[in-house]
């Protein structure tokens, strides 16, 4: 007998998993190798993010870093770096869930968005402290945007195709579990 | 307020030892990356050849349908294409004549001074695997890599012109860094004028010239070969032409096709000689490591 609650879990961390590997492979596909020249929406920060913001359980800690090291080392990125700020703005965010819960969607997207922002200076900042090249910040900028823009409707696809949304008040006991 | 620390399977403080132990280990790898950088790319491309074959089996059919779709757009637009081909045909065939008169001559004048062209221009032809480029690096993986004795460094080319410069071997795979990626650099020479310039790109499709010394003598049309310059690159190479944009910046029209990016030709270059030595001027003949090596008594 799998306790529910556990299936449940590793379901949706597969489904997780399944999300990153669909969205690597569209971007690593030879489709106009230099048709980039604007960049589109990070799809894979608007996922985990909003499921962190949904459902913090679904995506622990190692999926995340584990994906984001992988990217890394797909996109030749610098190794190590992106994925480090990703697993501090996730502990952040996740620490303080219980308290966003009932923060209207607006100021969701602004507190995001703020927290993007001052990952990618944050990278900036590092790279720059050991001498490293970084990408142009106004592509960095834009990038940025196209991934807010994208955000609602990415919460509108797991909303809608996997029901993912807020805890609302008095469905979490006091252990923070759900149901 | 509960603590939200249970919200895993494990308990609070071995939950935080995790999250210190995963903040060090990235830390390291980062830092791993900056000091030890050509062995982390290694480890990289290792990991690349392992890992992007995996996706092949799906990448084929959807590429496949890709490009029919692609092909089905050009045929709404094949009388127009047809027209111009016609046109273009027309004018080739003139060039055509001149072209082989010139090689006559050419051919005749070789045999007048009894001059060898060396053959050390051969290639290997690979096929463009993924696009692992993003806005911010613009870049390909081929499906040759090591076994196929390519070598960091060594041009690609496709029917055109210069496509870019491989960086990052691995054993399957390579990645070919394109001339608009914004860590790329390659010395030429802007032809009627022998300016000799570096093309620099930017992440735009029309890379800029830089480090001109006459611009003044450059005209947009002029055209942009590979200048050997550092060694990095053979001479020669077309890269493309001058074109200069409304704030009369110089920029390259690049002659290779990006947007069809296939088959990408890569050049074998030879490493030249290098003094290393600093007491002998003169290098002693050193027997060529590999029988593709021998380029004739050219020594």
């Amino acid at each position: 007998m799998v306790d529910p609650l556990t299936r449940d879990r590793a379901v949706h961390r597969l489904l997780y998993l399944a999300i990153a590997a669909l969205i690597l492979f569209l971007r690593l596909l030879p489709v106009n190798p230099a048709g980039h020249s604007f960049p589109g929406p990070d799809l894979m920060l608007a996922f985990t993010f909003a499921w962190l913001m949904r459902r913090p359980d679904y995506v622990p800690v190692l999926l995340i870093v584990a994906v984001y090291v992988v990217e890394d080392m797909v996109f030749w990125r610098p190794l190590g770096l992106w994925p480090l700020l990703m697993l501090l703005a996730t502990e952040w965010l996740r620490t303080r869930e219980e308290s966003l819960r009932d923060l209207p969607f607006l100021l969701e997207i602004a507190l995001i968005g703020g927290l993007w922002f001052a990952m990618v200076l944050a990278r900036r900042l590092i790279l720059a402290l050991v001498f490293s090249e970084s990408v142009p910040f106004g592509m960095e900028l834009l990038r940025l945007l196209a991934t807010l823009a994208a955000y609602p409707l990415v919460v509108a696809l797991l909303q809608t195709g996997l029901g993912l949304r807020r805890a609302a008040p008095g469905e979490v006991d006091d252990f923070g579990q759900r149901r | 307020m509960a603590t939200n620390n249970e919200d895993e399977d494990f308990t609070g403080p071995l939950r935080r030892i995790l999250i210190a132990v995963l903040i060090v280990v990235l830390t390291a790898v980062f830092l791993f990356w900056r000091i030890d950088s050509p062995r982390a790319e290694r480890l990289r491309a290792k990991f690349i050849d392992r890992f992007v074959p995996t996706f092949d089996w799906a990448m084929v059919p959807v590429t496949k349908a890709i490009d029919m779709v692609a092909s089905f757009q050009s045929y709404t637009r094949i009388y127009e294409q047809n027209q111009e081909l016609r046109r273009e045909l027309r004018r080739i065939e003139s060039w055509e004549e001149a072209a082989v008169q010139l090689e006559q001559q050419n051919a005749k004048l070789r045999a007048l001074n009894n001059l060898r062209l060396d053959p050390k221009l051969t290639s290997i032809s690979g096929v463009v695997l993924t696009d692992s480029g993003s806005p911010f690096h613009q870049s390909v993986l081929l499906n040759i890599g090591g076994r196929d004795g390519i070598v960091d460094g060594w041009a690609a080319v496709d029917g055109l012109g210069l496509v870019g410069r491989i960086s990052g071997v691995g054993d399957a795979t390579s990645r070919v860094l394109l001339l608009t990626d914004s860590s790329s650099r390659i010395p030429v020479t802007i032809m009627p004028s022998g300016q000799r310039a570096i093309v620099s790109g930017d992440n735009s499709r029309f890379p800029p010239i830089e480090f001109l010394v006459n611009p003044e003598l450059v005209r947009p049309g002029d055209r942009v070969l590979s200048s050997g310059d550092g060694g990095v690159f053979p001479t020669g190479l077309p890269v493309g032409e001058v074109m200069e944009t409304r704030d009369g910046r110089l920029r390259v029209r690049l002659k290779s096709d990006y947007e069809q990016l296939d088959f990408v030709r890569v050049l074998r270059t030879h490493s030249k000689e290098r003094l290393k030595d600093p007491g002998v001027l003169i290098p002693p003949e050193a027997p060529p490591e590999s029988p593709s090596a021998t380029g004739g008594e050219d020594g």
